[in-house]
């Protein structure tokens, strides 16, 4: 009951389950417009200078040590909203919200394929900003796919944030080792059906499902690639135990004894937990698998500033910032989890993490884990496959 | 002759509730005449998503949330009526106290109170059955993640919306009344069937209508408790505007649920007579 404790507490720190949790939502949904409206009555000038410098962020953004640093430095106030999923962020910004928003972060192909040509993001000067690419990891190293656009010329946001996000077993119960190798099929063997949870991230959940239908999923497929993803996704919706899209009731579900495996998961979803002791969640990511021979998807996080016509004149000191060792350190740390940032190849950042908390990240596969993966894309056939996906869960019950 | 100011300082309240009510049930209906997957209101309309709404399955989360309201409501009711007798006739001053009590977890976010029921539910190391195991060596299973889980979810959490008004609608029953029945030769069935029922209608009504309606728009139980055993429709038009980016569609089922709930809710409310409740 104590490791039930421990994870109790940690739900506190699930900014996910925020997509049940409406008037939580709202409540940060009205203070921005409130404070949209507000700024938009004010006078040009003023309102520049007054309003606060506005984020539409993951969690790890809105910790409260990382945003009281940057106000003891600068002395600029900060409001945020933390978002939902990708997709619904970034048709935010299409609908009119650029005039609110000065900051987003979503994962990497928004930026390029999608935020970018809709001209809903600016560009960052490239003096200021290329010389921080050459203090990350060197798979980041200039020109790093993501943060350019497709001609090559435009820098359009600043990586920290990444790790694979596939699935987490009980070792107790499946040990690791064959865990990566079984990989996506693991969900496709009858003796789990029961036994296995799904996170419903539910954009993740479809990449999933075509992993373990042995097809890539960020390819164009053929029907018969969809008439296999459509019996994949109908077989995993109909034997999970439980669905939910609170990881912490997924890891309680494990540690209780009520399933031995779920998916979407990974790091994001673990680390806390791990760190405070808890041995029963390992998040894996498998040997082999259908993306060109891989089986994870790793995501990377860009941050950038957004089209703003009235754009806070600190957004790129805010930008800056967030990449200096104390607060890549808070971001890696945000909200009482933890997730590698990039700036860990500094190692004036490296060391400031204790070997409890890289074991906590599985730190010493994760280069293993990133190799074992293909880059989060935008998938072709989305529509198609979420539709097929959603009547899944409606015929479940 | 003169005019009336009434219209005049009715104004005000007329254009607020025009803009603020009316007008977003306006853009909702319009959005579900769109094409799928659009984002702006244009003056293409389709009836498809309407179309795709009766052929797609969507019909069997609207059955759930129909199924879940009324068994709550039902369930409700069946708690909260000897609950409201015994408070109104037998507690005495404790009735204010237990009323608290009963109120009380109202002001706790529904998600905590779903989250501690889920643990108070769940096997072996839960609540319930780690202290049965531990006590009495009684192992049991548990409901918890299936349809059964979010019922008991659904009357834990709406229970209080039923019982004030019955509290009320109780009220409205004279002792003397009763008495009289029972001087009549009345059993207990006849006097609870011929004259408390219907004395206490009005507050039953009012407690059924708002049960059914916030039973109606439950999502959370089915989430949290239920491990989405089942969709509700509520579940299914968040997938709608959220992963699918499927604006018009969402608005359609929303559309779809607004009707079924004016049809059914509609009639219950023109046989309500509030003056009862305020005499």
């Amino acid at each position: 009951m104590d490791k039930d404790g421990i994870l109790r507490a940690s739900a506190a720190r699930n900014p996910l389950r925020c997509s049940m949790q409406h008037s939580l939502a709202r409540r940060r949904f009205l203070q921005g417009v409130g404070a949209g409206i507000a700024a938009a009555s004010l006078p040009g000038m003023v309102a520049a200078q007054a309003r606060p410098l506005s984020l539409l962020t993951w969690d790890a953004y809105a910790d409260p040590n990382l945003l009281d640093l940057w106000r003891t430095q600068t002395g600029v106030n900060v409001r945020y909203e933390i978002h939902i999923s990708d997709p619904t962020s970034v048709n935010r910004l299409r609908a009119g919200e650029t005039n609110v928003w000065d900051f987003i972060n979503v994962n990497n192909p928004w930026a390029r394929d999608v935020m970018w040509p809709a001209g809903l993001i600016v560009d960052l000067p490239r003096d200021r900003f290329d010389p921080l690419y050459g203090e990350m990891d060197e798979k980041f190293h200039l020109p790093y796919k993501w943060a350019m656009s497709a001609d090559g010329e435009h820098l359009l946001g600043i990586v920290q944030r990444y790790e694979t996000f596939d699935f987490v077993v009980n070792p107790d119960v499946i040990s690791p080792e064959l865990a990566k190798d079984e990989g996506w099929d693991l969900f496709n063997n009858p003796d789990f059906a029961g036994r296995y949870g799904i996170l419903a991230y539910e954009d993740w959940n479809v990449m999933d499902m075509c992993m373990g239908a042995g097809v890539h999923p960020f390819r164009t497929k053929t029907d018969d690639e969809v008439a296999k993803y459509e019996e994949t996704c109908n077989n995993w919706i109909q034997n999970a135990a439980l669905i939910t899209t609170d990881f912490v009731q997924l890891n309680l579900a494990i540690l209780n004894g009520e399933i031995d495996l779920y998916f979407t998961g990974g790091t994001y979803s673990t680390a806390a937990a791990r760190l405070e002791g808890v041995t029963e969640l390992y998040a894996i990511t498998p040997n082999s698998g259908p993306a060109d021979g891989k089986g994870g998807i790793n995501w990377i996080e860009l941050n950038s500033p957004v089209a703003n016509p009235d754009l806070h004149p600190n957004i790129f000191d805010w930008l800056e910032y967030i990449t200096t060792p104390d607060a890549a350190e808070l971001v890696a740390r945000g909200n009482g989890n933890l997730q590698p940032v990039s700036q860990m190849a500094n190692p004036d950042v490296m060391s400031r993490f204790s070997a409890d908390e890289l074991a906590a990240i599985q730190w010493d596969e994760f280069d293993e884990r990133i190799a074992n993966a293909v880059e989060f894309d935008i998938v072709p056939d989305y529509d198609r496959l979420y539709d097929i996906y959603s009547a899944a869960m409606r015929a479940r019950g | 002759m003169t005019h009336s100011p009434g219209p005049k300082f009715a104004l005000p309240v007329a254009v607020f509730l025009l803009a603020c009510f009316a007008m977003p049930i306006v853009i909702v209906a319009w959005y579900s005449l769109m094409p799928p997957r659009t984002f702006d209101l244009g003056i293409d309309l389709t009836l498809a998503n309407y179309h795709t709404a009766v052929t797609e399955g969507y019909a069997r989360p609207l059955m759930w949330s129909l199924l879940g309201a009324l068994i709550t409501t039902l369930g409700t009711a069946l708690i909260a009526w000897p609950s409201a007798v015994i408070l109104h006739r037998h507690a005495g001053r404790g009735a204010t106290v237990v009323s608290v009590l009963i109120a009380l977890p109202i002001f706790i976010s529904e998600s905590v109170r779903l989250f501690g029921m889920n643990v108070f539910l769940m096997p072996r190391a839960g609540i319930l059955a780690g202290s049965l195991d531990w006590a009495f060596g009684f192992k049991i299973g548990s409901i918890l993640n299936t349809w059964m889980a979010a019922l008991v979810g659904m009357i834990y959490i709406h229970l209080p919306f039923m019982l004030f008004p019955l509290l009320l609608g109780v009220s409205l029953i004279p002792q003397d009344r009763i008495e009289a029945a029972r001087d009549l030769g009345a059993n207990r069935w006849q006097t609870f069937r011929e004259v408390e029922l219907p004395l206490a209608a009005p507050g039953l009504l009012i407690g059924a209508l708002l049960t059914f309606v916030l039973s109606l728009g439950a999502n959370a139980e089915a989430a949290i408790l239920g491990g989405r055993a089942v969709t509700v429709i509520t579940a299914a038009i968040e997938q709608r505007f959220n992963y699918a980016q499927d604006w018009p569609m969402g608005a359609a089922l929303t559309m779809v649920v607004i009707i079924v709930t004016a049809v059914i809710v509609l009639p219950v409310l023109a046989r309500l007579d509030l003056n009862r409740l305020t005499q």
